[in-house]
């Protein structure tokens, strides 16, 4: 029963953070900010939610490739999404997205001017 | 193109056959002949890209233990902070946020050490690392940055990275 | 012992998955597009392995460790195409 209780926090921990990104996903006021706000779903989202999972596999159904399964979900989701991050942020700003009230700091566009 | 070298192609293998035996969870023996199979072509075509120094020095016991105290301690307590910080903004109505992109210096020789600083950095809400140059032996990296509370130099890459560059010293240099 | 939390949180996740297709619909650029793909994609792999251990079947864990291996490829190619170096 205890374990049930952990299970339900980790995963209560997980959606809540689910539901930050996806609200700063849809309200945020310019890209850069929505790409910001979608990395709190690829952290500790996935993460909170996974645990659980990873509990659940280890203690409730007691099966072994389940859980190494679900660990690999996770390594992967860590290990791939900031370089996709990367990018998509280089490439919007390469591609002349900018906010619509201006940046007060802006070395990058400084530096590269264009 | 940089030449193949036989403990890149054997570490590259190990870790493919680690990949393998993990997702199929599985061990009789044709699976894992197959496995090392298919491991051995990704090895001898994959090393070249993925090791460029000396191939086995996570080995050395005082870099291991740095790479797991960085991964079970420092990172997990940065992204929390962080997430706990973004979300306080996602919930509070999205405008209490002043959005700008800072250069920093990063004091860090090998080349591994700074990507895992660039992923790191891109990985903790509120920062995105854009663009990585070098100028005169510095290195700079471009950060957006969700709430630019310091102009460039010094004082942003202590609040960015401050923690982060330490556990990353640790196992890289 | 089965919980009901597990399709709970599950049917949760995909909803909250559904909801961001509307930036994917809506974004102003193709980089606000690439990211709620992406982050909607994650979002139904979590629901998948959560519905996967509530039913006891193994094979929509296996597709959702395809959907998170992939999730990266389509990010990374509207990226680079952004750039211009594709």
């Amino acid at each position: 029963m205890a374990i049930r209780i952990v299970i339900d926090i980790l995963m209560v921990v997980g959606l809540v953070f689910c539901l930050a990104g996806v609200k700063g996903l849809i309200k945020m006021p310019d890209t850069f900010s929505r790409m910001q706000a979608s990395t709190c779903i690829s952290t500790l989202g996935a993460i909170g939610v996974l645990l659980g999972g990873l509990l659940y596999a280890i203690f409730v159904m007691g099966s072994a490739s389940t859980a190494v399964k679900i660990v690999v979900i996770a390594l992967m989701i860590i290990v791939t999404n900031p370089i996709g991050a990367h990018s998509i942020a280089k490439g919007a700003y390469k591609a002349g997205v900018r906010p619509e009230k201006p940046m007060e700091v802006d070395d990058y566009g400084r530096d590269f001017n264009d | 193109m940089p030449k193949t070298k036989i403990p890149a192609v054997i570490a590259t293998f190990i870790l493919c056959m680690a990949f393998w035996v993990l997702i199929t969870w599985n061990f009789s023996s044709q699976e894992l002949l197959a496995g090392a199979v298919v491991s051995l072509a990704a090895a001898l075509f994959s090393a070249r890209f993925m090791i460029h120094g000396k191939a086995f020095w996570l080995l050395n016991p005082a870099k291991l233990f740095g790479l797991i105290y960085y991964v079970l301690i420092v990172f997990p307590v940065e992204l929390v902070k962080a997430n706990v910080d973004m979300a306080k903004r996602c919930f509070g109505g999205c405008k209490n946020i002043n959005p700008g992109i800072v250069k920093v210096p990063v004091d860090l020789q090998s080349e591994y050490g700074q990507a895992m600083l660039a992923n790191s950095i891109t990985l903790t809400p509120g920062t995105i690392t854009m663009e990585v140059t070098e100028e005169d032996d510095q290195t700079y990296y471009y950060v957006h940055w969700i709430d630019v509370s310091a102009p460039s130099g010094k004082e942003a890459g202590d609040a960015i990275k401050g923690a982060l560059e330490k556990g990353v010293r640790r196992v890289f240099e | 012992m089965i919980m009901q939390e597990l399709l709970i949180c599950g049917v949760a996740l995909a909803m909250l998955g559904i909801i961001t297709l509307y930036r994917c619909a809506k974004g102003p650029s193709a980089a606000d597009r690439a990211v709620a793909a992406d982050s909607a994609d994650i979002l139904i792999s979590c629901a998948m392995v959560l519905f996967s251990l509530y039913s006891g079947r193994g094979v929509y864990l296996d597709i959702a460790i395809i959907s998170a291996m992939l999730g990266i490829l389509d990010t990374m190619l509207v990226g680079r195409y952004l750039e211009g170096r594709l």
